[in-house]
């Protein structure tokens, strides 16, 4: 019975195939072919996903490639002095590297566009009223129809009690009520699950405000006691305003930013 | 008591892998086409379905690694310390503990996200949320990429483990490296342990297994033990150490007096002081090795001493043995296995279970009654040892089977029969037996009264044919016509036979057709039935022959019978009377013939007060039928042929009359609607 390394005892004890190199040679050789006969045969999900895989394979090989590659980019070398006399326009010119210059301006022109509004998401799309609320039908002939049930997902505070049945004119039901957020704080750039302790606004109507209707755009107050943050004045913060990023409804789930 | 072998735990994919083995599965095994236009419980349970699935498959897949993977509280602790050393208990216990959370965690994804879709209103929100429930679950896999390949590495390693039973028999060796276990193991058993003259050649426990006294016994080749303390060993000398503390087993320490190994003898009796606390409640014997180096008994006297004050301290046997010379391993191998077998008995017999066993166990020696020997006996009959057969020193004799193949195999050599015959004289048997003896068969002559046996025989048949003959002279053979009227029957005969197949050749119609019985009675104006008398009469006038006389017989069969008048009711009272009078009255007394005769009175009084029976007109539709069989038959016919008679496509063709009456299932309703009230 083979007990622990077996394989490696065996090839020590009797040593391997003459031509055992020559082989595995070969066979990494055919890998190439083989690897593009399947990219062509593919098809559907599968290609869709060994493309991917491919894709970031020949990303990293090449960035490893780049990476022993001499370096032949402009960098920033202060003290490289030219020689001998300079012409008076050229005074100015300093050793700086292109890239860098680039880049700094790209990161410019973020900061100025994330200035420029005040909350993540400016615009949303306005959510009608029929798309909001489906009709209940009621009454013993289910011919009334004075009842809404929310088809979006919705917060509902702990100290919500129904009103009777028949004086409750909408419905939200309980598999669609919320009480986390995913919240992400946008400079620690890290992600908090955090309580939800109200809807401050939702853009679309203020009826859904007051429904603590959760959707695209709307504002929340986050509880971010477990975050630590620490208000001007010294004192732990509470409760803060997120804007929620995605479709709740969609997704199961509400993403949000942190307003800071 | 549960069997150590780790070899059937199913492979543990990596993380991405389970990924798509699980997606993979989900798309194969749950439905694709789904369509807006559905209605949308219908969409709802196709995506809820997915993610129930997909749940479940991650949740198979993982309960089977929980479940394959030893527990380590449940395992001997052998195996516990063992894994312990080897995989690190901490992070074994975390990996397993991430892979059940992680099971959790999608189960309650799984959960939540049903209990969305079950609210959603359109196939494109049920879809992203089938999506998002997919996304998450994968997510919780892609998490667990780390634990998943830990695991996968401790797997391929137990599987390779050696099957080690806890236990058993077990022999193990110990001592310092390069002293000669592992040559010791390679010559007991097959174990086919790697030697080589440096230290820890052997870095991990080896099993072999070697037969002794008609037992398995397992035998166990640990890695060399250094001396130092406990803390300063690593996982090589741990295993070694875990070995000898949880198995119970016969330990043989071996000691190189040679000193070839590059240890004293110095250095392997402190080893064997410090380790002793584990040969507690263990055989131990100090094998001295490597004797054919260095000859025991030219040992150094304060080496010798030392050596042999090990055994007699830790009171246990000393053997000298070389692996080389093989002196003595047989030996050490016997008295090592011995001594624990002894131990294994005692303790069997000083446990609890014994007395069940003991209880129903006698074991009787009788004392012997005088000097004579009384031997097997073996019958004479048995043919064993009868004189006429061939003994072949004693033993059973050959067969004819066996003495062909000594012969030189079938086709080469046959038995001869012959010397089975049995005559009435020996030496008969072989003689040649000619066919022909002047000019004549042998054969003939074999059965000498043949030919009278054939004359009875033909004598016998001969009776037996004239007494059949003879019972069939009784009977009437022939039948009681004319040559004249057969004649005319074979004619009719033929003539009904063109007729017939006439008929077939013409016939263009293909239904089913009418019995005539029934046709012939038929009522309809323009299918005037066949047995009509006016078109009996017109058929038969065509022929040229006399139809009166076939018609009166129609008549009376039809009727069935003659009609008889009914008795009068006077004759009939005069029968009974006449039945009465047949009572035997004699003997009888005076009251019994008073009964009799009172009894008679009210017959005859009941008789005549009963009304007179009518003979009455049968039935029309059972006119002429013979009995209730036959009505029975003519209705069914009637209605059969009804069927067809009255335009519909044949007997097969039953319609149903409406079923769906308009006056009880339209207008108004009295008391609520149609379906509520
Ligand atoms: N002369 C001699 N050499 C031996 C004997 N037994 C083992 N050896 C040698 O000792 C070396 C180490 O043996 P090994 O069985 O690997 O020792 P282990 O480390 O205790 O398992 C090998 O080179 C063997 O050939 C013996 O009885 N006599
Ligand atoms: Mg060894």
């Amino acid at each position: 019975m083979p007990q622990h390394e077996h394989m490696e005892r065996h090839a020590k004890l009797h040593g391997r195939r003459f031509d055992a190199e020559e082989r595995e040679r070969k066979k990494e050789a055919r890998m190439v072919h083989k690897r593009s006969e399947f990219a062509q045969k593919v098809h559907g999900i599968r290609a869709k996903l060994y493309q991917k895989k491919r894709f970031k394979e020949k990303a990293t090989m090449r960035k490893t490639i780049a990476m022993h590659n001499e370096r032949n980019n402009k960098h920033a070398d202060d003290d490289a002095v030219a020689d001998g006399a300079v012409p008076a326009y050229l005074l100015d010119r300093q050793g700086v590297s292109r890239a860098k210059v680039l880049s700094n301006t790209i990161k410019q022109k973020r900061k100025e566009k994330a200035g420029k509004w005040e909350v993540p998401i400016p615009k949303v799309k306005p959510v009608a009223d029929d798309e909001m609320f489906k009709v209940m039908r009621t009454g013993k002939k289910q011919n009334k129809a004075w009842k809404r049930v929310v088809t979006k997902c919705t917060f509902v505070g702990d100290s919500f009690t129904r009103k009777a049945p028949k004086y409750e004119r909408f419905i939200r039901p309980s598999g669609l009520r919320m009480r986390k957020a995913n919240v992400t704080h946008p400079e620690l750039k890290t992600t908090f699950q955090l309580d939800i302790l109200g809807v401050k606004k939702n853009p679309s109507s203020q009826i859904y405000t007051n429904l603590g209707v959760l959707t695209k755009g709307t504002i929340l107050e986050v509880n971010v006691s477990e975050l630590g943050l620490v208000t001007t004045t010294g004192k732990v913060a509470w409760g803060k305003m997120a804007q929620v990023t995605n479709n709740p409804e969609l997704d199961g789930c509400v993403n949000a930013v942190l307003l800071v | 008591m549960p069997v150590y072998n780790f070899k059937g735990m199913k492979p543990v994919p990596t993380a991405p892998e389970l990924v798509d083995i699980v997606l993979m599965r989900t798309q194969r095994r749950t439905p694709t086409v789904v369509h807006p236009g559905y209605k949308i419980t219908r969409i709802r349970s196709f995506y809820m379905r997915k993610i129930k699935f997909t749940q479940q498959t991650i949740s198979e897949r993982l309960s089977g690694m929980l479940t394959d993977f030893p527990r380590l509280n449940d395992i001997h602790p052998f195996y516990a310390d063992l894994c312990n050393t080897l995989y690190d208990r901490d992070h074994y216990k975390l990996a397993l503990g991430q892979i059940n959370t992680a099971r959790s965690l999608v189960d309650s994804i799984a959960r939540d996200m049903i209990r969305m879709v079950k609210y959603g209103d359109s196939l494109y929100r049920c879809k992203c949320l089938k999506r998002a429930a997919l996304g998450r679950m994968c997510t919780v896999l892609k998490r667990q990429k780390a634990s998943l390949a830990y695991l996968e590495e401790v797997r391929k390693h137990l599987s390779r483990l050696p099957a080690l039973d806890p236990n058993t028999r077990t022999l193990l060796m110990c001592g310092l490296p390069n002293v000669g276990k592992s040559s010791f193991m390679n010559k007991i058993t097959r174990g086919n342990v790697d030697v080589q003259p440096y230290a820890f050649t052997t870095k991990s426990l080896f099993v072999g297994h070697c037969d002794y006294k008609y037992l398995r016994w397992q035998v166990i080749d640990t890695p060399g033990i250094l001396d130092h303390p406990l803390e300063e060993r690593n996982t090589i000398e741990m295993q070694a150490i875990i070995a000898l503390a949880h198995l119970t087993c016969s330990v043989l320490y071996f000691v190189d007096i040679s000193e070839q190994c590059g240890y004293t003898i110095d250095q392997q009796c402190s080893l064997f002081r410090s380790i002793k606390p584990l040969f507690a409640n263990k055989q131990l014997i100090v094998v001295v090795n490597k004797v054919d180096q260095q000859p025991w008994e030219s040992l150094e006297e304060a080496k010798r001493a030392m050596v042999q004050g090990l055994a007699d301290d830790a009171n246990c046997s000393l053997m000298t043995m070389s692996n080389l010379s093989e002196h003595g391993v047989s030996d050490v191998k016997a008295a090592a296995c011995d001594k624990l077998l002894a131990t294994r008995v005692d303790a069997r017999v000083s446990g609890k279970k014994i007395e069940g066993v003991m209880n129903r166990l006698q074991v009787f020696n009788p004392a012997p009654r005088d000097g004579v020997t009384r031997g097997a006996f073996i019958p004479d009959s048995d043919g064993v040892t009868d004189g006429d057969v061939d003994m072949d020193g004693g033993n059973i004799r050959k067969t004819a089977r066996e003495l062909m193949w000594e012969g030189g195999g079938p086709g080469v050599w046959a038995p001869d029969y012959r010397d089975q015959y049995d005559l009435a004289d020996d030496s008969w048997k072989f003689d040649k037996i000619p066919e022909i003896i002047d000019g004549k068969n042998i054969a003939d002559f074999v059965d000498a009264d043949i030919l009278d046996r054939l004359e009875a025989l033909e004598r016998e048949e001969e009776q037996l044919v004239a007494e059949s003959d003879a019972a069939r002279m009784g009977e009437e053979p022939e039948s009681d016509l004319e040559s004249e009227e057969e004649a005319a029957v074979e004619a009719i005969r033929a003539r009904k036979k063109i007729i017939k197949e006439k008929k077939l050749a013409t016939n263009t119609q293909n239904k089913p057709m009418l019995p005539l019985s029934i046709r012939g009675k038929s009522k309809d104006k323009h299918d005037a039935g066949t047995l009509l008398a006016t078109e009996i009469r017109k058929t038969m006038d065509s022929i040229g022959v006399d139809s009166s006389k076939m018609l009166e017989r129609g008549r009376l069969l039809e009727r069935g019978r003659k009609r008889e008048r009914s008795l009068s009711r006077s004759r009939r009272g005069a029968d009974d009377e006449d039945a009465a009078m047949d009572v035997d009255v004699s003997g009888l007394s005076k009251a019994a013939l008073k009964k009799i005769k009172k009894e008679k009175g009210e017959k005859a009084r009941r008789d005549l007060s009963q009304a007179r029976s009518h003979s009455r007109p049968r039935e029309p539709s059972q006119m002429g039928l013979k009995d209730s069989e036959s009505v029975k038959s003519a209705q069914k016919l009637d209605r059969l042929g009804r069927k067809g008679w009255m335009g519909a496509s044949g007997e097969g063709d039953t319609r149903k009359s409406v079923h769906l009456v308009k006056w009880m299932n339209t207008g108004k309703k009295r008391n609520g609607t149609h379906y509520q009230r």
